[in-house]
């Protein structure tokens, strides 16, 4: 007995009787599903890639304690045993860890920024490695990359450069700028795997690790750094990184000492007072408002002083050579009141001996020479005059008011001086010999303090010491040490060691963020399939359509025995709701192959937008379900769209298999619509292009405005076209006027003929005008183009002090030996790389510095800038002196890393940390497609007020004739061998990004011409409709002696002229749309992948539309002339 | 003349074959005009369609001038159909995107030269035919535009415009009214007696057998001819 019909049966029936359609159906929205899921499992796996590979790196590092200087090593044990950090903490372990150069002794391999880890067995407990101990004595691990590169075996001797670290400014008087590396010679005694902490590494960046491990005793003795580190690792069992970081900031703020922070304090001989002094030579301004303030509250008595060497004192009849003088508090010194303000020159103190040897007394003028350092690299000697205001005893000084200045204040004699300067030892006396036997650093002479900060004041400060007096005099020795103790501590506690040296970092979580990546993979991927997904859907859009139209006497019937519109709605709603959630099901599988397939991709092709090959399969259920309910969703929603149009189609149609009302000559309202609609819009295009022309439209946006006008134009144009009768009767005979016949057929359905046209129209014009911007070779060298007209780009391991623009300093750095037309020198912070070359999220990106004379140049062509004057208008660079008033720092980036990388917009701010301070850094210009889209760029003034620590230069951009860019490039080489400088050329550089660029476009061409090309299929399902639609008429037409292959022809003719009328319409729209930029690169045409491309969608739109006419003309077509 | 001898038509269903046509011959001279008669079912459609060559009989005949159908390969029946045998069918069956002219045209355009007539303009002896149907003043027209009893006027101009031996129609005023059926059959009749050809129309309609001098009854799968 069969069961009574219900509405869950009637649905189970129609599923199961119309299956061949339904499969078809299912089989889109599965591919729908199974490309969004894909998408998005594609940013998952980039993601979970990333993540994986920076936790390998890191080991078991969460926080780590850093500083620019370096620090005590016993600051590790100190932490461990704070009763704070037993507990919270699981172990630290010191290390040092510098940037080098490696080669190898036989010179066979040379590798830049090399990570020189100096560590000991304390590293590898740290990180639970059991199998690793050392390295010993000259032993050396290397990263697999590292020993790759180089072709290094066990046993190769291998050297290793690195900067040799230096208390003293480099960029200040008495910093040593000749010897500024040190090479250190090991033995390579195994590659570390990368499973155990091979490829360590705190910086979050996909490519490969270049790293060596050197004994940590053995890189602090060639380092002259005894017992000191720059890196405490810490490990943490705090679950809360955020309460982890807190709770070892407060235990570091406690444990660090005066020495931590650059600082010693010492008591004087014979006791009675206490100094402080900066470990290079200078306290910082910073570092004297804090200790002065400490000294006051704790009823100090502080003297500052500025002990300076100048190269003579004296008067047009004598002089004392290299005398050090203190610039103090004149009336403190001298014992009275009198501020020595009555003369209008500056006063000097003499010593009784200086004033001796020059035979002057009080009122006698006298003039100083001494060496300033000043920018750009330059060593310039100054003078200024005085008045002999007073001579004291020479005792009146101390050797205590100088600082410690290697190559002077530890020499026997003064014959026996090597300072960092120039010096003529010949005109030494031998009083001046008998002067340091006696005194040594005792300064001759004394100004008052604030002249001599005027006159030698450098960015590392204007005081050399502080001299602090307890107030009353401490009753004996124990009082005094307990006092310098005191001052010690509170010192200590004020200066805030996070905000002064020392830097508490949360590697671990930064990392994880960062690993979140700097572009959304599953964003991309969505966009990049978006055709595809577009297609599939539309695909099962036609598909259901067509199963409803196969079934419209049915719906006919059951509307004439009481189905309303809606319950019919619901009807194939609920059958759509199945068929989508088969598909979902089917797609979810799908999809993990189709990001099992990118994901390979992206390993092997595309590995150029990634820059690693360690990208592998995730699989993230979220995503699955977002691809699953997206799919379903779409696709019910183009289901409703369908069986939108059935509420206001008569029953009687419906009975007679009529669900479309539209026939030739349409109605007159959507014709006026059209007709309006592609005059306006051809109009608006001439508007554009005309604006574009005449300047008051950009012209890239005016003409890509236009492309997309004429192409909306078109399809308008083609409605009103097709509904038109026709101009040239059908007569003749044979197969010219049969095609003819076919493209009439394009007539038969207008709006359904336009929309296929329209489709591949649009896809065609994307796929164009995205090949527009690819990056090919790079044509234009120019001052106004990326490479700024610049031809050779150079990266120093070591800061180059002396300046590389002028004549001098690139005869110092021995860059004379090439005829370089202009040699610009950047500084440079090192940060994260903000370009598309690294795939994490940089937060804390690489500034460079350019002088004042880049600026002048105005180089560099800019996308986009924030003038407010004239001058910044003509030369947006000029943007980068800008004060702005709420203090944040201007910045320029590039504007495809600002857009891309950054995620950030002109006027955007970019915060950075130093120490402990944030610094806003502003966006005031986009620089166009340049070199510089691994940085910021800053104003040199700003850089040296912000990071002082930075000396010297680490960026050059040279210009040569172009011809000689390969020789430059081994001349610089070699030339700075010894600085570790790898040089490049600029258009390679930006060769390098334009790969990933182009990577990424080849991904969107490829996967939208895979989407144009299942939208083709879709067109070869909107003609097999037209077919079975029409099969009266073509069993009419046998019936009249046509035979098969003039269908065939037929059909041949009309898919030709949607496919060529797709083709050509939106071709020629992107032609237009992108003639600028076609213009700009020298005209060329499109790639070969474009043409291949669009040349295999007008092959399978043929193949697709002959397959579907030949199979609806394979089932016979007489019913079609019985029904009645 | 068209000559039908011991024709059989059988269809294969599920329950065994289903017979429709039995042992039916008939012969014919050009200028006959017949009506095969009989009610819903009784096969006049199957016999008309294996007239045309458009379906091939189970068994027995059918030739026109002395040239039998069954014996010719699909492309020389679709070339000998096109040449000379015209249809009018119930539904007209217009191309939608042509227009009137060009719809009777359309059996023209499918001449390959192939076939040993040259090539020739047909377009004249189209507008003729229109003139003929009462369309001269809608010869522009698309089908949308026109009324049932015009479009079948057009599929009568278009079913002559190879100038056919035979013509045949399936119901030809079927889906009209009485008057425009009346119009439409006065104008057939009248357009074979010009041409002097073979006329067979299947109608259940005896008012429209009725016009016709030689009327045929199908029952029971058998043809009888009536007498007047």
């Amino acid at each position: 007995m069969s069961k009574p019909i219900t509405l869950p049966r009637l649905v189970i029936q129609s599923l199961t009787f119309y299956w061949r359609t339904n499969v078809a159906v299912v089989l889109g929205i599965a591919a729908a599903v199974a490309v969004l899921a894909g998408a998005l499992l594609v940013g998952d796996s980039v993601r979970g890639s990333l993540r994986d590979l920076v936790l390998l790196r890191i080991g078991n590092t969460d926080q780590i304690v850093m500083s620019t200087d370096f620090f005590r090593e016993t600051l590790a044990t100190d932490l461990g045993s704070h009763p704070d950090f037993v507990g919270n903490f699981d172990d630290v372990s010191p290390i040092v860890l510098a940037e080098g150069l490696v080669t190898t002794q036989t010179g066979s391999g040379r590798v830049n920024q090399v990570r020189v880890y100096g560590v000991d067995d304390r590293f590898w407990r740290f990180h639970g490695v059991e199998e690793i101990s050392g390295p010993e004595g000259r032993q050396a691990l290397l990263s697999p990359a590292l020993a790759e590169a180089l072709g290094a075996e066990p046993g190769a001797t291998i050297l290793v450069r690195v900067q040799r670290p230096s208390e003293i400014p480099l960029e200040s008087i008495h910093g040593n700028k000749e010897d500024l590396g040190r090479t250190i010679r090991a033995n390579m005694a195994a590659v570390v795997p990368r499973e155990t902490l091979g490829e360590f590494s705190l910086e979050a960046a996909q490519g490969e690790v270049y790293a060596v491990f050197l004994p940590l005793r053995l890189l602090q003795q060639d380092l002259d750094i005894d017992r000191q580190v720059n890196l405490l690792l810490v490990s943490s069992s705090l679950d809360d990184g955020d309460l982890a970081t807190a709770t070892l900031e407060e235990i570091v703020r406690s444990e660090a000492e005066l020495g931590d922070l650059g600082l010693s304090l010492r008591l004087l001989e014979p006791p009675g007072a206490m100094i402080l002094e900066g470990s290079g030579g200078l306290i910082s301004d910073d570092k004297e408002r804090i200790a002065l303030e400490a000294g006051a509250d704790l009823n100090l008595e502080a003297r500052p002083m500025f002990t300076y060497l100048v190269n003579s004192l004296g008067n047009d009849r004598t002089e004392i050579p290299y005398s050090l003088v203190t610039a103090t508090d004149l009336a403190a010194l001298v014992g009275t009141d009198d501020t020595f303000t009555a003369s209008d020159m500056d006063p000097i103190v003499l010593s009784d001996w200086a004033a001796n040897d020059l035979g002057v007394s009080t009122g006698d003028r006298l003039s100083m020479e001494y060496y300033v350092w000043e920018d750009p690299g330059q060593l310039v000697t100054r003078t200024a005059d005085f008045e002999v205001a007073a001579v004291v005893p020479v005792d009146t000084g101390d050797r205590a008011m100088a600082p410690n200045y290697p190559g002077i204040t530890d020499s026997a004699s003064v014959g026996d001086w090597d300072p960092p300067f120039p010096i003529d030892l010949g005109r030494i006396r031998p009083v001046d010999e008998e002067y340091w036997d006696l005194y040594r650093t005792t300064p001759k002479a004394f100004i008052s303090l604030e002249v001599g900060r005027e006159l030698w004041r450098s960015r590392y400060g204007s005081i050399s010491s502080i001299r602090f007096t307890p107030n009353p005099d401490p009753v004996d020795a124990a009082a005094l040490e307990e006092t310098v103790a005191n001052y010690a501590e509170r010192l200590a506690t004020d200066l805030d060691a996070l905000g002064i040296g020392l830097a508490v970092r949360s590697v671990r979580s930064e990392s994880i963020e960062a690993s979140r990546g700097a572009t959304n993979f599953s964003e991309y991927f969505v966009y990049f399939s978006f055709f595809l997904v577009v297609s599939a859907l539309l695909l099962a859009a036609l598909f259901f359509k067509l199963s409803v139209e196969q079934r419209g006497r049915e719906l006919g019937l059951l509307r004439s025995v009481g189905f309303t519109p809606r319950m019919l709605r619901r009807l194939f709603l609920i059958e759509g709701l199945v068929l989508s959630s088969l598909g979902a099901v089917i797609g979810v599988w799908g999809g993990l192959g189709y990001a099992w397939l990118l994901v390979r991709a992206l390993g092997t092709w595309w590995v150029d937008a990634v820059g690693t090959t360690a990208v592998s399969l995730h699989v993230s259920n979220l995503s699955l379900a977002a691809g699953a309910v997206g799919g379903i969703g779409a696709a019910m929603v183009c289901i409703w769209a369908t069986l939108r149009g059935l509420g206001s189609v008569s029953e009687r149609r419906l009975l007679a298999g009529q669900l479309a009302d539209e026939g030739v000559g349409g109605t007159r309202g959507r014709n006026r619509l059209a007709r309006v609609g592609w005059i306006a819009l051809g109009g608006a295009g001439v508007l554009l292009i005309a604006g574009a022309g005449t300047g008051f439209v950009e012209r890239a946006a005016g003409f890509f405005g236009a492309g997309m006008a004429f192409l909306a134009a078109s399809l308008c144009y083609l409605v009103v076209r097709f509904r038109r009768p026709a101009e040239k009767m059908l007569e003749g005979q044979g197969w010219w006027p049969v095609s003819r016949l076919g493209l009439r057929n394009v007539t038969y359905r207008p709006t359904r003929s336009v929309t296929a046209i329209g489709m591949i129209a649009s896809a065609t014009f994307i796929l164009i005008s995205v090949d527009a911007f690819r990056r090919d070779a790079i044509t234009n060298v120019g001052p106004t183009s990326g490479l700024g007209g610049y031809t050779v780009v150079v990266e120093s391991l070591l800061p180059l002090i002396q300046d590389p623009a002028s004549f001098e300093g690139q005869a110092q750095l021995g860059l004379e030996g090439f005829d370089a037309v202009a040699v610009e020198p950047f500084r440079v912070r090192p940060g994260d790389d903000a370009s598309c070359l690294n795939l994490y999220e940089p937060t804390n990106p690489r500034i460079v510095a350019p002088s004042n004379a880049f600026i002048e140049r105005g180089r560099f062509a800019f996308l986009d800038s924030q003038p407010s004057t004239e001058a910044e208008r003509a030369n947006p660079w000029q943007i980068l002196h800008r004060v702005e008033p709420d203090g944040a720092i201007p910045v320029i980036a590039d504007a495809n890393s600002m857009t891309y990388v950054l995620h950030r917009e002109l006027g955007e701010e970019i915060i950075i940390t130093q120490g402990d301070r944030a610094i806003r850094l502003r966006l005031v210009a986009a620089l166009d497609d340049s070199i510089f889209q691994g940085e910021l760029l800053m104003s040199e003034e700003n850089f040296l007020e912000l990071f002082p620590e930075h000396d010297g230069y680490r960026l050059l951009l040279v210009e040569t004739e172009p011809e000689r860019e390969s020789e430059a490039v081994s001349s610089i080489e070699d030339a700075l061998v010894d600085f570790g400088g790898s040089a490049t050329g600029t258009a390679d550089r930006l060769a390098q990004f334009h790969r990933v660029e182009n990577t990424y476009l080849s991904t969107f061409q490829m996967l939208g011409g895979l989407g144009l090309l299942l939208g083709t299929i879709g067109l070869g399902a909107v003609l097999l409709r037209n077919v079975l639609e029409r099969r009266r008429e073509l069993a009419l037409m046998r019936a009249l002696g046509y035979q098969q292959w003039d269908f065939l022809l037929m059909s041949m003719a009309e898919s030709l002229a949607l496919l060529v009328a797709g083709l050509l319409t939106g071709a020629a729209s992107a032609f237009l749309a992108t003639a600028p930029v076609v213009w700009d690169r020298g005209g060329q045409l499109p790639g070969t992948l474009v043409l291949g491309l669009l040349g295999g969608v007008l092959v399978v739109g043929l193949v697709a539309s002959l397959t579907a006419t030949a199979a609806a003309l394979r089932s016979p077509l007489l019913p079609a002339l019985r029904e009645e | 003349m068209l000559k039908v001898s011991h024709l059989n038509k059988q269809y294969s269903t599920p329950r065994g074959p289903l017979v429709v046509l039995s042992d039916v011959s008939l012969a014919l001279e050009p200028g006959d005009a017949a009506a095969i008669m009989g009610p819903s079912g009784s096969g006049k459609s199957s016999l008309l369609y294996v007239l045309g060559g458009l379906e091939p009989p189970s068994a027995g005949g059918v030739s026109l001038d002395g040239q039998d159908l069954l014996r010719m390969s699909p492309s020389e029946q679709a070339s000998f159909r096109n040449s000379r045998i015209g249809f009018v069918f119930q539904d007209h069956c217009l191309l939608p995107q042509c227009s009137v002219i060009e719809n009777v045209l359309v059996p023209t355009l499918a001449l390959h030269g192939k076939q040993s007539e040259t090539p020739q303009d047909f377009t004249p002896h189209a507008r003729s035919l229109v003139e003929q149907v009462g369309l001269g003043d809608r010869i522009d027209h698309r089908p949308a535009e026109l009324s049932g009893g015009e479009r079948q006027r057009v599929a009568i101009a278009r079913a002559l415009i190879r100038r056919p031996r035979l013509l045949l129609c399936d119901e030809p005023t079927g889906n009209l009214d009485e008057g425009t059926a009346e119009t439409v059959a006065s104008l057939l009749l009248e357009l074979h007696r010009v041409q002097k050809n073979i006329l067979i129309a299947v109608t259940h309609s005896a008012r429209l057998a009725a016009q016709f001098p030689i009327r045929f009854e199908l029952a029971q799968q058998r043809l009888r001819r009536v007498e007047s």
